[in-house]
């Protein structure tokens, strides 16, 4: 048989065919385009800023992943459900990172059935170790997003109002094997408000847009696994608040972190409430620990709702970093290079500017390269020479 | 907005409008202006009936006296009201834009099964006891009889029409099916005799391809259309066939059987008659003298569309005294039937043309030819006088009578085929007498020929020019357009080998091949993984599809394709096809997927829409071709030959390649839209295929998707699925779509220019 040489061969058929958009220049160079690409990847990002709007601040997100036999797929490396799980780690440690005050949970749908992996709870820990235990699970059978959606349905309904209810789909396979009629669920999570979003590993399903047009979420489907990284990333800022949940004062305790010396003689190691119930792993006798204003319990991490009264305990600084997502730090305009007059040093890592673009914040009229800019969006968010020319920033 | 077509003001309901239809609303334009006839391929989903009718309607206001009439020919019922709605909406936004109220009258004409408002008679189930109960209930000497003995059944709605009716048009307005049946029952009229009065003076009427080019009903319907009417073919990609099947005639030994019935029951009421009231046979035998002489001064003077069916010459000449009287013609069809019995009773296939047949049936049963042409005539003329109130009871022997006529009137353009028996079954005898039309210009022909412009129109046309040699017309434009997109929305993918590099085709000596078959059952098990949704796979027949499907299941392919999403299958019946299809397109609701495996020229692949996720795929397993070894196709293929120069393999392919694309064009259904169309036959790489398909899907076929293994299509479409699944902003502003601003930048314009592909 005579191959013709154009046409992609299997194992190529994974791969961006970026060769496609290069461009020699003049000189018959392809840096130039080959360096547009990379730039762009690096700016991909984009601000959406959502101006002054009601965000759902408190979050109770459940995580539902298909773990069925279309898992198994080799197009993301080494297979689907490895590249998942890895990007998924990645990912809650981020949501727990920005969103130190809500709570997560885990779902794995096989077989029909759907089972959780971890509950509704607020530290990141457990959810990365079961996640890394997950690993070794067999993908077979179908998935059942009906299934999988009311079992989330069930321990969100009883989230206050205030908070919002999330549910994200990683959904991979094609078909759903559902015992009953979707719709009739769709309406349901419509009524209770719940937002339900779907990532999809192969192909747009009709069942998810509908499912994710009537809850108010959003649905995207992966080209690549950077492309995946991206719309992981989407979920991890909140999302506007709908205007019709409920607005009210929350009762929240700042609980104090008190080591009690060895040499105090009424201190004893005590047990912490939050590992009561989940039995056996890690270490359960402290001697020090954050006590609940209101009743004393005794937590080793934060945040978390008290077992014993039910008051949400924070930190300070927690609160401080959802702070951010209601100000978010205006995007730097891009200049090109050459119409740029001044010292080319980037502000923040004092490096030479070399790039195409420089960056100039809109309050302090301060240059940053590309990679600080990135830095100060997504991690700082706030632009250090703002804080820098003001001696008292304001107060948080 | 308001366009300038070329000098003419168009208003155009829509606020943008797409570039391929503004190129289409000029061709339609030059078409008009040159009172010519045309053919215009445009894809589906592109606002091909919206830019047809807002260019004829601003033709017909700016030039009243130039065009005074636009007759809308569409497939099926859903289709004309589709029409309507549209239509209802330009003349609304007339009416918002000028500020007056038109006068326009637009209507839609459907049998009297969709339009009856009679409780007892609309609610009888097939479209033929409708029409002989109606019949039964408004025929003339029924309700004569009425008068005298009011006992007898007449039908309210259409005393009510009849008596008021005629008097007062229609009021202004757009009217479909529903809208006349309410108009009906507020008046309490009949709106199917209202409709089919009201269409002489209407500016748009919307009915099926059979009221113009069937000649029984084109006879009762639309002869009287004005003649600057333009007519336009909408889905006319298989208006040949319309054509000649609406010419042919098939008889059995069952309407033989009928027809002596038939023939009997004459002979029955001619005898009573006769000691009743002979005069009435007096009567009628005194007409026939004077001959058909009306129908001869209105064909002269123009005021009618012919009859192919009533040829010229015997206008002229009085009824044969043969069978003028009443028992002489009774005679007569029984001689008639027993000779067409006797040639029934075959052993082995007879071919021949209709002169040969004529001679054979002077020699043996002594009919003449000069009678027999007359015999169609004879028989309206005979059942009028008898006053036979159900005429549903008579079809058989008016279909003897019509062949009769044919097969005398035409010596070229007609084959006669005898077969004893079906080819598949040999063992059983049912012998068929087919009178074949092989020549689709003998309907097609008095329309052509009386309306000053006849547009043939549809998604796929190609290759274009061939339909003016078939149909054998002369058309001023032939155009074929592009879909400008804003993203490549289709995906065409030729496959041509499996992945054991086995060629597959559905080509006669490698169908029962086992590898061939495994390699299509891995390609639909292999798409059934990676499509979502809806997957529709088209099979070239109903014969094909059921041996492939046995040893799919042999070969346990049937079992894994299940894990992946259910399966339908089309079959013969049509409640059990429209059960499956009902499904099919409830399991691609809920997110269970489904495959519809269905024959290409079934009813799937003719009239079913796949928008969406009803079909993100169409699998065509091998090329389509006709039944080759069929007598009837092999003397329409010669006569092609013979007549218009058109190779016997260049039709059949042309065939084939308008099928598939009929069958793959159902996915794309609109711009929004996207879908795969796989053609899984290794001969659809050659140019020959390839060139036949319409531009639109031509264009996007590369080098790279020739002749893909299964593998490489799987690759190709997971990556296209995946592209086409990313939001699609509504960025076509400017480029697919354009506003009024846009369309008249210079740049545009040339683009524009660049979409119509003349031929």
């Amino acid at each position: 048989m005579d191959e013709e040489p154009e046409r992609a061969k299997r194992w190529e058929g994974g791969y961006e065919r970026t060769w496609e958009i290069l461009k020699e220049d003049e000189s018959g160079s392809l840096k130039a385009t080959v360096e547009n690409i990379l730039f762009k990847a690096k700016r991909k990002r984009v601000f959406e800023p959502h101006g002054q709007v009601r965000l759902g601040m408190m979050r109770h997100l459940y995580v539902v992943v298909d773990t069925s036999r279309t898992m198994e797929d080799q197009d993301l490396k080494p297979n689907r459900l490895t590249s998942t799980l890895k990007l998924l780690e990645y990912f809650v440690e981020e949501y727990f990172d920005q969103n130190p005050i809500s709570q997560m949970g885990i779902i794995t749908t096989k077989n029909k059935r759907a089972e959780k992996l971890t509950d509704l709870a607020g530290n990141p820990k457990k959810h990365i170790a079961d996640l890394k235990k997950a690993k070794d699970t067999t993908c077979v059978g179908e998935p059942s997003l009906y299934n999988s959606l009311s079992l989330a349905m069930q321990t969100l309904r009883h989230m206050p109002g205030h908070a919002s209810r999330e549910v994200l789909v990683i959904f991979s396979s094609l078909t759903t094997c559902d015992p009953a009629n979707i719709y009739e669920l769709i309406k349901s999570l419509k009524a209770l408000k719940i937002r339900v979003s779907v990532i999809g590993l192969s192909a747009e399903v009709r069942v998810c847009t509908v499912l994710t047009r009537e809850t108010g979420g959003t649905y995207h489907v992966i080209l690549d696994e950077s492309h995946y990284k991206e719309l992981l990333q989407y979920h991890v800022k909140p999302h506007p608040a709908s205007s019709s949940s409920e607005c009210s004062l929350i009762r929240m305790g700042f609980p104090q972190h008190t080591i009690a010396s060895t040499c105090d003689q009424d201190s004893k190691p005590s047990f912490s409430m939050a590992h009561l119930d989940s039995s056996g792993s890690g270490p359960s006798l402290t001697l020090g620990g954050y006590y609940c204003p209101q009743c004393r319990a005794k937590y080793t991490e934060l945040p978390v709702e008290c077992k014993v009264c039910g008051l949400t305990l924070v930190s300070a600084p927690h609160l401080a970093r959802s702070f951010h997502h209601l100000f978010p730090l205006d995007p730097f305009t891009e200049t090109p290079l050459q119409d740029y007059q001044g010292e080319k040093f980037c502000q923040g890592c004092q490096g030479e500017l070399k790039d195409q673009n420089v960056y100039m914040c809109t309050s302090c009229q301060s240059v940053f390269c590309v990679e600080c800019d990135l830095f100060i969006h997504e991690s700082l968010h706030c632009c250090p020479s703002c804080i820098h020319s003001q001696p008292n920033p304001p107060g948080i | 907005c308001r366009l300038n077509i070329d000098g003419l003001l168009v208003y155009f309901p829509y606020d943008y409008i797409y570039p391929e239809q503004y190129s289409y609303m000029l061709e339609l334009k030059r078409t008009l202006d040159a009172k010519g006839h045309g053919a215009l391929e445009m894809p589906s989903g592109t606002g091909k009936t919206v830019s047809l009718l807002s260019l004829i309607v601003a033709y017909q206001r700016a030039f009243p006296l130039e065009v005074t009439k636009l007759i809308y020919c569409s497939r099926t019922v859903p289709e004309i009201e589709k029409v309507v709605e549209e239509l209802r909406r330009l003349i609304d936004f007339y009416e918002k834009e000028t500020g007056e109220r038109s006068s326009f009258l637009a209507l839609a004409l459907s049998s009297r099964k969709n339009l009856c408002v009679h409780p007892e008679v609309s609610s009888l189930r097939f479209g033929k006891e409708v029409d002989g109960k109606c019949h039964s209930l408004t025929a003339s000497y029924i309700r004569a009889q009425r008068h005298s003995d009011s006992s007898v059944q007449t039908c309210r709605f259409y005393e009510e029409f009849d008596a008021l009716g005629r008097q007062v048009p229609l009021p202004a307005g757009i009217y479909n099916l529903d809208d006349l049946k309410s108009f009906g029952r507020r008046r309490g009229w009949c709106p199917y005799y209202l409709a089919r009065y009201s269409i002489l003076h209407a500016n748009v009427v919307v009915y099926s391809y059979h009221y113009l080019l069937d000649p029984k009903i084109a006879d009762l319907v639309s002869k009287e259309l004005a003649k600057k009417s333009v007519v336009v073919f909408d889905e006319a990609h298989n208006i040949d066939n319309v054509c000649i099947d609406s010419m042919s005639v098939n008889i059995t030994r069952r309407t033989l059987d009928r027809t002596q019935s038939n023939i009997e029951t004459l002979q029955n009421t001619i005898q009573r008659i006769k000691d009743t009231d002979a005069s009435r046979l007096q009567e009628e035998y005194r007409r026939l003298v004077e001959g058909l002489k009306e129908a001869n001064v209105a064909r002269e003077t123009d005021v009618y569309l012919s009859n192919p069916v009533l040829p010229d010459e015997i206008l002229q000449e009085a009824v044969p005294g043969s069978i003028r009287s009443a028992e002489h013609f009774v005679g007569f069809l029984k001689r008639l039937l027993e000779y067409l019995k006797s040639r029934l009773r075959v052993q082995h296939v007879v071919q021949e043309s209709p002169p040969q047949f004529l001679k054979d049936a002077f020699e043996k049963v002594c009919i003449d030819r000069k009678p027999l042409r007359f015999c169609a005539e004879r028989l309206r003329s005979l059942l009028r006088t008898l006053e036979i109130a159900d005429i549903a009871d008579f079809s058989a022997v008016t279909l003897i009578s019509n062949f009769a006529t044919l097969v005398s009137t035409y010596s070229k353009g007609f084959t006669i085929i005898i077969e004893p028996f079906e080819d598949r079954t040999p063992s059983i005898a049912n012998p068929i007498l087919h009178f074949s039309c092989m020549d689709s210009s003998i309907a097609i022909k008095p329309v052509f020929e009386r309306f000053q412009t006849v547009i043939i129109t549809s998604g796929t046309l190609s290759p274009l020019d061939i339909y003016p040699k078939i149909l054998d017309f002369r058309p001023v434009t032939m155009a074929s357009f592009t879909m400008t997109l804003a993203r490549a929305c289709l995906c065409p993918l030729i496959v041509g080998r499996g992945n054991d590099q086995v060629a597959i085709s559905s080509k006669f000596e490698t169908r029962e091949d086992i590898a061939v078959i495994r390699n299509y059952g891995n390609l639909l098990l292999e798409m059934s993984s990676v499509v979502p949704d809806g997957i529709v796979a088209f099979f070239t027949s109903y014969q094909y599809m059921e041996n492939i499907v046995a040893s799919w299941y042999e070969q346990g392919i049937l079992e894994n394709i299940q894990r992946n999403k259910l399966i339908f299958i089309e079959t013969q019946d049509a409640a059990e096809t429209s059960m499956a299809l009902e499904k099919y397109q409830e399991a691609c609701e809920n997110g269970r997927g489904a495959i519809l495996l269905s024959v290409a020229r079934g009813k799937v692949s003719e009239g079913i829409d796949f928008v969406h996720h009803f079909g993100r795929a169409v699998i065509m397993f091998g090329v389509p071709y006709v039944y080759t070894q069929s007598r009837l196709l092999k003397a329409r293929l010669e006569y092609l030959r013979d007549q218009f120069q058109i190779r016997e393999n260049d039709f059949l392919t042309f065939d084939a390649m308008r099928h598939a694309a009929q069958c793959v064009g159902r996915v794309i259904r609109g711009k929004t839209d996207y879908g795969l169309m796989i053609f899984a036959d290794k001969r659809y790489a050659r140019a020959d295929k390839r060139g036949k398909l319409p531009r639109w899907i031509q264009e996007h076929i590369t080098d790279s998707s020739l002749n893909l293994t299964i593998d490489e299509t799987v690759q190709l479409s997971k990556h296209f699925l995946r592209d086409m699944a990313q939001p699609f902003k509504e960025d076509q502003l400017g480029l697919s779509l354009l506003t009024l601003d846009q369309l008249q930048s210079e740049e545009m314009l040339k683009k524009i220019a660049q979409i119509a592909h003349q031929i």
